[in-house]
């Protein structure tokens, strides 16, 4: 298993070298520069930021430059916020985007589950039509339609909870639900028909033949073998969540890295740029990796292969 | 089916319900001596180093740590600061600063003029690769030593000759020059600890101030705290601590407005006609003007008549009532509340003679007039005004304008390297004087997208910018107008813009800027509505 693991991790590297180079020389495809202004700057005075930066380099110069200092953990200083380094930025902002997607994906694993153990056990019924129109609409909603319906619900009529900021586990609530209740309705349907799907197999009868009852069957027999779907989505998924949504983090106002990912290539803040795509990859890469182990929990054959 | 179904359901329901029940429900608004003064800005200050920072956010947070040799009063006017008079020189190349000595920085030292002579000088050091280093280009060699023409700084006209006593030297005369030592650019800043904390001297722990606020703290992308500075040397201030949320979505900061979570929001477009008539309300105008530019290098837009004809063929007064943010029509360029602004200039809307002067042109009812495109960057307010200068410049003068609107980096390259025929751009003040105004359109000036060049305008800008006659300075400033909106109407002024806000009616002391600045020593809340 371990060496499992450390082979999945091994191959993973030259994957973020390569998108690491990508992400660098598309970056000088796009119009504009991290210092083109309203105001614009003498000529003279834009030279001496270009230095400050190493801009006024050639580009393979300027790739040798940044890579020697991504070896090192360094990953430059941003260019929107002098005095602050990219590392400080995803310092201070990626441990908020974690919680706040760690929350979500609770969010969305358990009302999943529920939602789809729910549809297929009522089956053709009323409430598994209920289960799949809900989940339809948390499907369809974007973000800003289902965060705005649960501030002006929760915080302004009821008045229950606070409509955004980041100060404690209250203000979690809605920001989680906003964010997860998509992914939620997705691993709902897929749940739904992955349990269909298995219902019809010999060992399902076989043990609904020998009495155990009904919850049983589900839980024990027919949900671990029909949770692999839901594996293999629940890591890009989580990696998705945990990098933090530029909506749910805007309309909420919590400090997380997900605004980085539209603010960053805004301001052509090269360096912020690179950091965000870099942790987005690594997110990934360590997700379906930890999915990959759990893969071998559920299915053993897989670690063997 | 699941027997247990009903009891797990139950036992969830109560759960959720507890849980939000039985929070706390967070407080509201501190008064009196506990004043507590929230505000939403709308994005994080890049910096709060005042030799780097170039933005109004980080500005706004600046005046209200530091302060520089003089501050402006009410209406713009430079008054003294930690400056308590100065005095210039016959040929007003030579200023003198005379220093108070009761000002001290927050750990307890006094501020001194070589903190001055160092604050400038790194402003101007190119390695600081500061953007606003041309602020003090008017300085004897800055211009040189920022450009890394000389070596040494000694040479800089800075110099403290005494602990309390500042000489300024100036290349050419400049009149408006102490309304440049307001500017968060020019504060005093001290050596010893930018040399020991580099980078990081602005951080809570570190920063020392001369203002009105101490940074207590800053959660980045978050909120800042600031709290009354006690050595502050310029009277009580009376609202103890200060928090600035960063909120981008401005809906979203004025729902915590509406919660009771803030005291200060500023409002979208979209919300004002549901607060307009509100007692919260504040409308600012401000020292900011929009415009369009034509590209007078190439035809059509290189006939001063078409360009003439497309600035009387549009009536600025729809657009306030499109925009609904307490606009003001602009036909003339410097805007109201700064010295030299005169409505009376700039060619009024008048569709006839628009149709005349483009007849004139070769033009007749617009025909053969050649397809040009109208861009600007993507924004809501944008996308409003050149829907409806389209639709006026096809009504009055028969010719169809296409729109073209982009990302705002992609737009700034454009402009660069391929002006569009006609283009929107806006420009804030950065000191309210009108030669921070009048300068962008000198010939070959790096914000003079037009491409137009005008040796009279040039030489009038240059003269007033020296003339400590304040009549004869308007009056150079007044044609200078003339020649840029009339004769040769190189731009179309459109409209001055403002700033909507709500203060909540216990909030006193709040005192709106025109240059979008804020100071918040006179701010105190009380029980008693305004």
């Amino acid at each position: 298993m371990i060496l499992f693991l450390a082979r999945r991790v091994l191959i993973s590297l030259p994957v973020l070298l390569v998108i690491a180079t990508i992400t660098f020389f598309l970056l000088f495809l796009v119009p504009g520069g991290p210092f083109d202004r309203e105001k614009k700057l003498p000529p003279e005075i834009e030279a001496n930021i270009n230095a400050k930066y190493h801009l006024d380099l050639p580009v393979w110069k300027q790739y040798l430059f940044y890579m020697s200092g991504l070896a090192s953990g360094d990953l430059g200083p941003s260019y929107k916020y002098p005095g602050r380094s990219v590392n400080e930025i995803l310092h201070d902002t990626f441990p908020v985007s974690m919680k706040l997607g760690l929350a979500s994906f609770f969010v969305a694993i358990s009302a999943g589950l529920a939602f789809g153990i729910l549809a297929a056990s009522f089956h053709g019924r009323w409430v598994d039509r209920a289960a799949m129109l809900l989940s339809s609409g948390g499907l369809s909603l974007p973000g800003f339609v289902l965060g705005s319906g649960l501030i002006f619900l929760f915080s302004i009529k009821l008045r229950l909870l606070p409509p955004a900021l980041w100060e404690g586990w209250r203000y979690m609530v809605l920001p989680s639900l906003t964010l997860g209740l998509g992914a939620a309705a997705y691993i709902a349907r897929l749940v739904r028909s992955s349990l269909l799907d298995i219902s019809f197999h010999e060992f399902v009868r076989t043990a609904r033949a020998k009495g155990l009852p009904e919850s049983r069957v589900l839980l024990k027999h027919m949900l671990r073998n029909s949770i692999s779907p839901v594996l293999t989505v629940s890591g890009p998924l989580l990696a998705g969540l945990v990098t933090g949504s530029f909506v749910v983090e805007y309309l909420f106002s919590i400090p997380g890295m997900g605004r980085y990912f539209i603010t960053a290539v805004t301001n052509r803040d090269y360096p912020l740029i690179m950091g965000v795509t870099l942790v987005y990859a690594v997110v990934i890469v360590a997700a379906n990796i930890i999915v990959d182990g759990l893969y071998a929990v559920v299915d053993p054959r897989v670690a063997r292969r | 089916m699941f027997y247990f179904r009903e009891n797990m359901l139950k036992t969830a329901l109560i759960s959720v319900l507890l849980f939000i029940l039985l929070a706390p429900v967070h407080s509201g608004a501190a008064s009196g001596e506990d004043c507590r003064f929230r505000f939403s800005l709308g994005t994080e200050p890049p910096t709060l180093d005042p030799s780097l920072a170039t933005d109004g956010t980080s500005i706004l947070v600046i005046e209200n740590l530091m302060e520089g040799l003089t501050q402006f009063d009410q209406n713009l006017l430079p008054v003294p600061a930690v400056a308590k008079k100065w005095e210039v020189s016959k040929d007003g190349k030579t200023w003198l600063f005379y220093l108070r000595e009761d000002v001290h920085w927050s750990d307890g030292k006094k501020v001194t003029a070589d903190d001055f002579e160092y604050s400038w000088k790194r402003l101007l050091n190119p390695e600081t690769a500061s953007e606003y280093a041309y602020f003090l280009y008017d300085l004897e060699n800055a211009e040189a030593y920022n450009q890394k023409k000389i070596s040494g700084q000694e040479s800089v006209g800075v110099k403290a000759l005494s602990p309390f006593l500042l000489r300024v030297r100036l290349v050419k005369p400049v009149v408006y020059f102490p309304s440049l030592t307001a500017f968060s650019g020019t504060v005093p800043l001290r050596r010893d600890l930018i040399e020991k904390y580099g980078d990081h001297w602005t951080d809570p722990e570190k920063m020392v101030v001369n203002g009105p606020y101490r940074l207590k703290e800053w959660r980045h992308e978050y909120k800042l705290t600031l709290e009354k500075n006690r050595a502050y040397y310029g009277g009580e201030v009376l609202c103890g601590t200060v928090e600035a949320f960063i909120i981008n979505e401005r809906s979203t900061a004025l729902t915590l407005y509406e919660t009771g979570s803030l005291d200060m929001v500023f409002l979208t477009p979209e919300a004002i006609p549901s607060y307009r008539n509100d007692r919260e309300y504040v409308n600012q105008p401000l020292l900011r003007g929009y415009y369009y530019g034509f590209n007078t290098r190439v035809p059509p837009f290189n006939d001063s008549r078409v360009r003439r004809a497309f600035s009387m063929a549009i009536d600025r007064s729809e657009l306030p009532r499109i925009l609904s943010g307490g606009e003001v029509p602009a036909k003339s360029w410097i805007p109201p509340g700064m010295f030299a602004h005169d409505p009376s200039i700039g060619l009024d809307f008048n569709p006839m003679e628009a149709a005349r002067q483009l007849a004139e042109a070769g033009y007749p009812g617009g025909k053969r007039f050649p397809s040009v495109r109208l861009a600007f960057n993507t924004d809501a307010v944008n996308g409003l005004v050149a829907e409806n200068i389209q639709a006026q410049i096809k009504r009055n003068l028969n010719i169809t304008l296409s729109l073209d609107n982009m990302e705002w980096k992609v737009y700034l390259k454009k402009l660069q390297l391929d002006t569009p025929a006609v283009f929107r751009l806006s420009w804030g003040a950065d000191y309210p004087d009108p030669d921070n105004f009048m300068n962008l359109f000198i010939t070959g000036g790096g914000n003079n997208h037009t491409g137009w060049g005008n040796p009279r305008y040039d030489r009038l800008i240059s003269e007033a910018a020296a003339d400590p006659d304040p009549a004869s300075r308007r009056s150079k400033y007044g044609e200078a107008q003339k020649i840029l909106t009339e004769t040769d109407a190189a731009i179309i002024p459109l409209f001055f813009s403002a700033q909507n806000l709500l203060v909540r009616r216990n909030v006193h002391g709040f005192i709106p800027n025109a240059m979008e600045l804020f100071s918040f020593k006179t701010v105190w809340k009380g029980d008693q509505e305004r």
